[in-house]
């Protein structure tokens, strides 16, 4: 009998075992599921998170531009653009800022402001070199005119290869920013610590941030020293320039200022914080770097000191001193020895 | 599945958590100061006066208007500057008691006519308490667009005479601010000129009466301004930047009634703004910004022992709120 009951046991054990088997498996199977609908549900919270900041930054970056032809009368060593490390080379990046209401046909504005910046990761070393806006040069697009024409008439890549052309640098990068994405990217980080160089009253500074009339006026008053401006407050203070004897002079000082003061504010910034930023900036900015270039180039930015940057302005005499006239309107006229010199000297081949 | 749901809905809170704190701040009646300071000190944040006394801060009770500048006044009262918004913008002077219930209004800058707004800013009375000394806007009618701020008095028991203007601006180079009327009848103010080699700075300067040629007090290397005298009229506050476009210094020197001494750093920036001293003269209050992080808002700071023969050194009053930094606190007994 025991013997008889022997397969039937075996057949038990066996028995035993494949339902041991089959309940491990389906524990398994449970437990695969369980963490794979939880990393699902998980990755989709981030992916929800940061989808507002993924299609901003989408929208943001990667705006090629055409005609970078690097016919420029010096030559640097440029990073590859299709690198995503951060790069080891020195590199050139082109700002632009323009007046951007409703004044303005998108995409048709002038360039009040063009800063061509020189980051050296390996000397740790950053050069930022103002064009006054109103420097009469020769366009890309043909003819001559003030420079912050250029981009009117041929968007990014004509503003970067007229600068290339008339200051033989070559330009790697560009960041073209609008009115109110510099108001927004202050709000997000909460506002910026400067320290006022002057008191800054205009009684016709440009009320065309709101508003269904963009020329309307209004008198602001921007009180001297040290102060924490909010977005609107940082515009008035970079923006106005009537009441200030240096003009333009001076209001590229104060926008190379307010970039330290935005630099320093955005070192508390985290990976978390990128939606909001982003979302907020809207159609205010644009770059031709890809998200991962940009991405490669942040943990760079925050490694600079206000110490290693230099600021370079030209005020004047000798870079520029007669006047042409231009449509009813004053323009610099510049002296290339003097001004190629000094490219020269921060921008070196 | 709920809870694989409720799961993802963390993972999305939690990620909203990281954020920094991207510098914001908290109202003051959400915090207490660090340090007793005796006496009533009022500050300004977001708009809003506040007094602090006993580590607690207090919101006074004042119209709604923006307050963007709280300065001393007689007898305990307070003068407070309300800004008003574009496109007409302009500010009055109104004297609160020190609950923030106003007495009068001072300085009435309005008008129906664009150009004829103006800005009053940084309002003091005189040692005798017979004139309230301010800084207006001057526009020039013959130069297109400049407008430079100007020292202005009227008599304190009736502002709305005419003023008296007291300085001569550098025209569209600021202008001249931030009065301090003297026992002596003359006046000590920031004066902001451009260099030729187009480099921004001010200066203090001296005048003994209005229109007088001033005395530089300090020079155009050392970018002074916001003075601040001591009770006793021995010492005078002020910030410096000695060149940075980026940080300042709160520097003390002995004053004499005609010249100032040889200045000391009593607090090494990075950002120090708007000092005023205690009611004994010992201890400067001022604002700045956290000592490793020159993006923070600015707090309340003070120097214990701020004189220029011995100073202390500073010490945090306060933490996680954001006053107004071209507002100097007012420090009564």
């Amino acid at each position: 009998m025991p013997a008889a009951n022997r397969p039937r046991r075996r057949r038990a054990g066996l028995r035993s075992k494949q339902t041991s088997f089959s309940w491990s498996r389906h524990r398994a199977l449970v437990a695969v599921l369980l963490v794979f609908g939880f990393g699902l549900s998980g990755a989709s919270g981030v992916v929800a998170y940061f989808l507002p900041a993924i299609t901003a930054a989408l929208n943001i970056t990667g705006h090629q531009t055409t005609g970078k032809s690097g016919k420029s009368k010096g030559a640097t060593p440029s990073p590859s653009p299709g690198t995503t490390s951060a790069p080891s080379q020195p590199f050139n990046v082109l700002l632009l800022g323009s007046d951007n209401d409703t004044k303005f046909e998108p995409d048709h504005v002038l360039t009040q402001t063009m800063i061509l910046v020189r980051v050296d990761p390996q000397t740790h070393s950053v050069v930022m070199f103002s064009i006054p806006r109103d420097l009469w040069v020769s366009l890309s697009t043909g003819g001559s005119a003030k420079i912050d024409a250029a981009y009117s008439y041929g968007g990014a890549a004509a503003a970067i290869q007229t600068v290339e052309n008339d200051f033989g640098v070559p330009i790697n990068y560009w960041v073209w920013i609008g009115l109110g994405g510099l108001v927004q990217l202050v709000n997000q980080l909460g506002g910026v610590n400067v320290v006022a160089q002057m008191p800054i009253l205009d009684d016709e500074y440009p009320s065309d941030l709101t508003g269904s009339n963009p020329y309307l006026q209004a008198r602001i008053a921007v009180l001297p020293g040290p102060q924490r401006l909010n977005g609107v407050d940082a515009l008035e203070y970079v923006r106005s320039r009537h009441g200030d004897i240096l003009s333009d002079i001076a209001r590229s000082q104060k926008q190379q200022q307010l970039l330290l003061d935005i630099k320093a504010a955005a070192k508390t910034l985290g990976l978390a914080d990128v939606p909001d930023i982003a979302s907020s900036l809207g159609n205010s900015v644009k770059t031709d770097m890809s998200l991962t270039q940009l991405t490669s180039l942040l943990p760079l930015a925050r490694a600079f000191s206000d110490g290693d940057v230099n600021e370079v302005i030209m005020t004047g005499s000798p870079y520029f001193g007669s006047v042409i006239e231009s449509d009813g309107e004053d323009a610099l006229a510049p002296d290339w020895t003097q001004i190629d010199a000094l490219v020269a000297q921060y921008f070196p081949t | 599945m709920v809870v694989m749901g409720l799961f993802g809905l963390g993972v999305y809170s939690i990620l909203g958590t990281l954020k920094s704190s991207r510098n914001h701040s908290q109202k003051p009646t959400q915090e207490q100061a660090l340090v007793y300071l005796p006496g009533t000190v009022y500050v300004v944040q977001g708009g809003d006066i506040y007094s602090l006394s006993n580590l607690e801060f207090t919101p006074l009770k004042a119209p709604p208007y923006d307050w963007v500048q709280v300065e001393p006044a007689p007898d305990g009262d307070l003068l407070a500057v309300a800004f008003f918004a574009a496109p007409s913008s302009y500010s009055n002077v109104y004297l609160l008691n020190s609950s923030g219930q106003v007495v009068r209004q001072l300085l009435q800058e309005s008008s129906t006519q664009y150009f004829g707004n103006h800005w009053a800013y940084y309002p003091k009375v005189s040692p005798d308490g017979s004139t309230l000394f301010f800084t207006t806007d001057w526009l020039d009618p013959y130069a297109a667009y400049d407008v430079d701020f100007e020292i202005a008095a009227v008599p304190f028991a009736s502002p709305s005479s005419s003023p008296t203007v007291w300085s001569t601006p550098n025209q569209y180079q600021g202008g001249d601010v931030e009065p301090i009327p003297l026992a002596s009848g003359g006046v000590i103010y920031a004066k902001y000129a451009v260099s030729t080699a187009g480099a921004t700075y001010a200066q203090l300067v001296y005048v003994s009466s209005p229109y007088a040629n001033p005395v530089y007090l300090t020079t155009p290397a050392q970018d002074c301004s916001e003075p601040a005298l001591s009770p006793s009229g021995t010492e005078l506050a002020m910030v410096c930047t000695n060149n940075s476009l980026q940080a300042t210094t709160l520097e003390v020197a002995s004053w004499n009634g005609g010249s100032l001494g040889t200045p000391v750093v009593i607090s090494d920036g990075p950002m120090a703004a708007s000092p005023s001293w205690s009611p004994d003269g010992k201890s400067v209050l001022y604002l700045n910004t956290l000592l490793s992080n020159k993006a923070s808002p600015f707090q309340l700071w003070w120097v214990p022992r701020a004189s220029s023969a011995k100073p202390g050194a500073p010490e945090q009053v306060t933490e996680n709120l954001n006053f107004t930094a071209t507002s100097p606190a007012v420090w009564a007994s």
